[in-house]
């Protein structure tokens, strides 16, 4: 049993009081010897073995109370999670990423972990787990340490990039799993810098011990990190992660041709640019020389050609757009002026979080118009979604909550609840609070015309870092641009489905909701390139140019470019005390998690109302037996 | 009023108690008692000639000596002293209970002062007394005499009385009433603390041999008005049982199982014409000689 406030447990100590009153009281016993004792049997009098039985009985009950009460106070519930052993468990986490690659590095890292499992107490349970954008169990925790070591020697470095918070969440989870009432993580890694930048939603166990294991820095490196097509050129980005300058020799293939070259000097931890032109085909690769370093950051894919349209997601209550989001995926769906148009699909709110998380990145956009129905893990997919650089358009409609929406946006902007929001018998319209934004600049002199639509229905919107981009006549903000993470978010203060307002009727409805979206979009990746640890399902997660299936039956496979994450070319690494540092910040959401999962689950028990309704109950049973004593 | 006059005119049993030996105790309560009679209604009651007295107007006719009349042409009446051959017995409880006081004498000192108070006065009388004492078995015996020197082995017997254990009133009665030889008058002091129908089956036995009998039964007066505000372990005194009890709560139905006891006494004891007197240890001693010579005078 746990307790949510144990702090109360010290009000059992007034169980005491009780105790200590009877223990006083025990003053020496008044003894009158009497010669009518015969007579006084006649009355209802007790003897004094009956009578003692009953004050013990008293003061139980009255102690009883008290600890009932005081356990009541402590809030206990039953922990359902935790296995309950009584064991030690030991994880290697044992680091996969590309870094490790670099020559002799990985075998250093093999060396530490197969040492790590032969420090394990004897007795202790081994763990081993592989991990880099991703975790792997390589070996269940178990006392035989031969299996362990058999798991360290099958592992071998891939492609994905450092991930500490996997890696602690996947640790910790075998922990829980393996019942230990005692762990120690034994993470063997290089201390890359870059693997603290996306920790996540990871909770560590207070409890559990986190030591490093540094297999240390890899030698210098010259990484490609990203390309920019522009026309016909394109545009390579090279790192070099070793404490001298180095000659860059990059190479430009397309479609399985070398095309064009270029050399450049690129200075100590610097990056430099290199154009290599010749860029005319369906996909291509550039590529530098480096024997020494990392091999797998030595090329970089991209595809020349996009043949999909770009795809729109409207999140509703039902995910049948024809009656919950018409008016928006007609607009969607319409020719604008460039003849290009989107492809809209509907999804009810409480099927995305069993979206495909690849697929959903490569929308250009997602529109929500409820959050209806949007669950937990939905809700942490759009938030990863914007996070990774998508963009959300929210139509503040009686369907959307605000604190869903907040939790999405990651608090960037919030929505007022339904009890703030003003009187619908006030109608106010639209107007640019800045007509050169991109949503607006389209307009030009006609954003006038966005006046004539009528809004009876708004809602209250904020954001601390957020643009207003348009007004309402009444001066609340009718449109807001924030930005969240690597994506952005634009919030409109009503509904886009001719509900709260007549928008939808009007001619600038259309061209208003393109330009969003197209904004939303642009600052995207074009969707046809991933990187390895975000690789569709049914590609192999390697480096290379893959052929992946359209939308549905009719489309055709299109080449997609999967790259390793740049990230990984960045060799910077964080001493073991920042390591510990970051490892500490897991620890206290562990804890945070800890206590809203034990909240959670006191709150499904009750046991507090029982603990009372018995504590009534005995101090019933005490009034009771007193009374029938006195 | 007056009752209250007569009483101050009476000893307090304490006081009395703290006498020095029970024959000053005895000496002391009876002559106070004699004194403070105006007219004895017993002298006359005796068959020995005393003296002649002219006649007066209201004197009992029987009592003129008409040959004195004859011889003196005046009214003379004759005077006697009293003179008897009652024999007495002075049955004392001596059980464990007797011991209770609470107002500085004990139910026992308090009987042992009326047993020698009634000795003195029988031998006074010259009513042969004697005296057997028990708990829950004859413990000692004086066999009942009126001669010279016999009223201080009555004495000397009482105050050498101490307190046994259990009572068992009943079976010592029998015993005793059987061994009567010659009816005469028995005195039980006890406090009947005991089974109300042996008490009295045993008590008319005496009856049905003749003796008349007089029964006090002596109570403390906590005993009869149960004053104790504390809860408390009442001990008995004869068996060492405890009972705690908490006395605001049994006070009511204590003091109704004494006066169905007491009740039960009066009302048994009188319906088949045995003397009962309840005494407390409080009530002055010469109340119990006055009902003493009451029921003497009956028996004569």
């Amino acid at each position: 049993m746990s307790f949510l406030s144990p702090l109360f447990l010290l009000g059992a100590m007034t169980a005491a009081i009780p105790i200590a009153l009877h223990l006083l009281h025990r003053e020496p016993e008044v003894r009158v010897r009497f010669a009518a004792v015969k007579l006084l049997r006649h009355a209802p009098v007790e003897d004094a073995r009956r009578r003692r039985l009953r004050e013990w009985l008293l003061l139980a009950l009255r102690v009883a109370a008290l600890v009932l009460v005081a356990f009541a106070f402590a809030r206990p519930f039953f922990a359902t999670s935790a296995a309950g052993g009584s064991g030690r468990v030991t994880v290697i986490a044992l680091d996969t990423s590309l870094s490790l690659s670099a020559p002799g590095q990985f075998a250093r890292a093999k060396a530490l972990a197969r040492e790590a499992i032969g420090r394990a107490p004897a007795g202790d349970l081994v763990g081993v787990l592989t991990f880099a954008d991703a975790a792997h169990v390589a070996a269940t925790p178990s006392t035989d340490r031969a299996l362990a070591v058999a798991a360290v020697e099958a592992a071998s470095p891939g492609f994905g990039a450092t991930h500490y918070g996997v890696a602690l969440g996947a640790a910790s989870q075998m922990i829980e799993g393996g019942g230990g009432s005692s762990a120690t993580i034994v993470v063997v890694t290089d201390l890359q810098a870059s693997g603290w930048e996306a920790a996540g939603h990871v909770a560590v166990p207070a409890t559990s011990r986190v030591q490093v294991a540094d297999v240390g820095a890899p030698p210098p490196n010259l990484a490609v990190t990203g390309t920019r097509l522009q026309g016909n050129r394109v545009t390579a980005t090279v790192r070099n992660d070793g404490a001298r300058e180095r000659d860059a020799h990059a190479r430009l293939t397309v479609d399985g041709r070398a095309v064009s070259e270029a050399v450049a000097s690129i200075g100590p931890h610097q990056s430099a640019e290199i154009e290599l032109a010749g860029a005319r085909g369906d996909t291509a690769s550039v590529s530098v020389d480096d024997d020494s370093g990392v091999q797998g950051d030595n090329v970089r894919f991209l595809v020349l050609g996009n043949t999909g349209l770009p795809s729109v997601l409207i999140v509703t209550t039902n995910g049948d757009l024809t009656r919950d989001a018409f008016y928006l995926q007609q607009a969607l769906l319409a020719a604008s002026s460039d003849e290009a148009s989107y492809q809209v699909d509907g999804v009810p709110g409480a099927q995305v979080g069993s979206q495909d998380a690849a697929r959903l990145q490569r929308r250009a956009a997602v529109v929500l118009s409820s959050t209806r129905g949007l669950d937990a893990r939905g809700r942490e997919m759009l938030a990863g979604y914007v996070r990774r650089g998508g963009g959300v358009l929210v139509t503040a409609g009686p369907d959307i909550d605000g604190d869903t929406v907040a939790e999405i946006l990651g608090g960037a902007a919030t929505i007022a609840p339904a009890s703030a929001r003003p009187a619908e018998s006030m109608t106010r319209s639209l107007s640019p609070a800045d007509v050169r934004h991109p949503v607006f600049q389209a307009f030009g002199s006609r954003a006038a015309t966005l006046g004539l639509a009528t809004f009876r229905q708004v809602v209250p919107i904020a954001g601390q870092n957020c643009q207003t981009v348009a007004q309402f006549t009444t001066g609340e903000p009718a449109l807001i641009d924030c930005g969240v993470g690597g994506g952005r978010a634009l919030v409109f203060a009503s509904d886009l489905d001719n509900r709260g307002n007549d928008f939808p009727l009007h001619g600038t409805f259309v061209p208003f909701l393109h330009e969003a979206i197209r904004y939303l979009a642009g600052g995207r990746a074009q969707g046809d390139e991933y990187l390895v640890g975000d690789a569709p399902p049914g590609i192999r997660p390697v480096p290379g140019i893959a052929s992946v299936a359209g939308p549905d039956a009719q489309a055709a496979a299109r080449p997609i470019a999967i790259n390793v994450d740049p990230r990984e070319a960045d060799l910077e690494r964080v001493t073991e005390q920042e390591f510990q540092a970051g490892v500490d910040r897991l620890k206290e959401a562990g804890r945070v998690e800890g206590q809203l999962k034990a909240s959670q689950q006191e709150g499904r028990q009750h046991v507090w109302q029982y603990l009372l309704l018995l504590a009534a109950a005995v101090l019933a049973t005490e009034s009771f037996v007193s009374t029938r004593a006195a | 009023m007056a009752a209250t006059a007569r009483e101050r005119q009476f000893l307090d049993p304490a006081v009395v108690a703290r006498l020095g030996t029970l024959e000053l105790k005895a000496r002391t309560i009876v002559e106070g008692f004699l004194a403070g009679l105006h007219r004895s209604p017993f002298k006359g009651f005796s068959v020995e000639f005393a003296e002649y007295r002219q006649y007066m107007p209201g004197d009992d006719l029987s009592t003129i000596d008409w040959k004195v009349y004859a011889r003196s042409d005046r009214h003379y009446v004759k005077k006697f002293e009293e003179e008897t051959n009652l024999d007495c017995h002075v049955i004392i409880d001596v059980s464990g209970s007797m011991g209770y006081g609470s107002r500085g004498v004990t139910k026992h000192e308090y009987a042992q002062c009326l047993a020698a108070s009634l000795g003195y006065l029988m031998n006074r009388q010259r009513d042969a007394v004697g005296l057997t004492a028990f708990d829950e078995r004859v413990v000692a015996t004086l066999p009942a005499s009126s001669r010279a020197g016999h009223l201080r082995a009555f004495l000397l017997t009482l105050d050498r009385l101490r307190l046994g254990s259990e009572t068992d009133v009943s079976k010592p009665l029998h015993q005793l009433a059987e061994s009567l030889t010659k009816r005469g008058m028995v005195v039980l002091i006890s406090d009947l603390l005991d089974d109300p129908e042996r008490v009295v089956r045993g008590l008319r036995h005496f009856q049905f041999r003749g003796t008349d009998v007089i029964v006090f039964q002596i109570l403390d007066p906590d005993e009869l008005e149960f004053p104790f505000e504390r809860a408390a372990r009442f001990e008995d005194m004869e068996t060492g049982d405890e009972v705690r009890a908490v006395p605001v709560v049994v006070r009511q139905q204590y003091l109704k199982a004494m006066r169905g006891l007491i009740d039960r006494y009066r009302r048994d004891l009188g319906g088949c014409g045995i003397d009962y007197h309840l005494l407390s240890t409080a009530d002055p001693l010469e109340l119990g000689l006055l009902s003493y010579l009451s029921t003497r005078g009956r028996s004569l």
